[in-house]
């Protein structure tokens, strides 16, 4: 597994109520695919992108009466760093799984909804790779049987 | 006038600085710096932390900098606005299948680009392009060939 070296964390905490920007910024990181460390901390391998992506979040929490702080680090201890590497790829590898056995069971549909399907899981794909940080084995996987149902798709076109 | 952002500008900065070209300050002058404290005096501050024109109620910064410079009028703009939004943030809260290419090519010309000014020389250029593309496809209601 790829690890890494450098992370980005943003600390943050948000009045319990109202509760609708609490689950607003609850959605963006959970969308980002961060890692959770503790209550208000969660981090990211760090590049130009996340770093941004968890900059914006921490002006949308003191943008609703909160606290957000940024800080970029490296572990000290690895094997707790690759646990949460783990964790981290042990979520989208679900969401890669998930994405292959829809795909295989679309394979067998009737071709209007082998078509949607198609368009809704190559989404879903491009959704999850956004938050595969560390290359998922599975992803390969899931690409593989989305390729195959899109070849289904166009032999019936042909 | 001056503008300050931060440096490697990526899609929602370049936008802006071509907003503020061509809409608000032709003679605008742009300083890249990383640091809030580092901002010259007078200059407008944009898409950083703490600005005004930054990210604020789930708009990206061209969106915020619509509305501040009374620009949300244009519905070119207002669709320019969502294109730049989804190429940001990609929370697919608005449907615009350009953003994923837009996000693309800008994100490729920083990495063989000289400078951030560099950058903005040709990011002028091809928002000028999809800004006349999107009112050209608005003024028809289909896409210009």
């Amino acid at each position: 597994m790829v690890q890494a070296e450098e992370w980005v964390l943003l600390a943050y905490r948000l009045p319990r109520v109202p509760s609708t920007p609490r689950s607003a910024v609850w959605r963006k990181l959970k969308r980002l695919g961060v890692a959770w460390l503790g209550d208000g901390l969660v981090a990211l391998p760090a590049d130009a992108r996340t770093r941004e992506h968890l900059e914006w979040v921490a002006e949308e929490v003191t943008d609703h009466g909160g606290e957000a702080t940024l800080w970029q680090g490296r572990p000290l201890d690895s094997a707790t760093a690759s646990a949460v590497a783990g964790r981290m790829t042990a979520a989208v590898a679900a969401e890669y799984e998930a994405v292959a056995a829809e795909a295989a069971a679309a394979g067998t549909a009737d071709p209007a909804a082998r078509r949607r399907a198609l368009v809704r899981l190559r989404r879903e794909l491009h959704r999850i790779q956004a938050r595969d940080f560390f290359a998922c084995p599975q992803g390969e996987t899931a690409r593989r049987a989305v390729d195959h149902l899109a070849a289904a798709h166009t032999r019936a076109l042909a | 006038m001056k503008w300050a952002t931060r440096p490697g500008v990526h899609v929602d900065r370049a936008a802006c600085a071509w907003l503020i070209r061509r809409f608000v300050d032709p003679a605008a002058e742009f300083v890249f710096t990383t640091d809030p404290a580092a901002i010259p005096d007078g200059a407008t501050p944009f898409d950083m932390r703490g600005a005004a024109l930054g990210h604020h109620q789930g708009r990206c910064s061209f969106e915020t900098a619509l509305s501040a410079f009374g620009l949300d009028t244009d519905p070119a703009l207002e669709e320019l606005g969502r294109i730049i939004h989804e190429a940001d943030l990609g929370d697919e809260r608005y449907d615009a299948p350009a953003a994923p290419g837009l996000d693309v090519l800008i994100r490729g010309l920083t990495m063989i680009s000289g400078s951030d000014h560099d950058t903005l020389a040709i990011t002028g250029r091809l928002f000028d392009g999809l800004y006349e593309h999107t009112r050209r496809q608005l003024m028809t209601g289909r896409p210009p060939a």
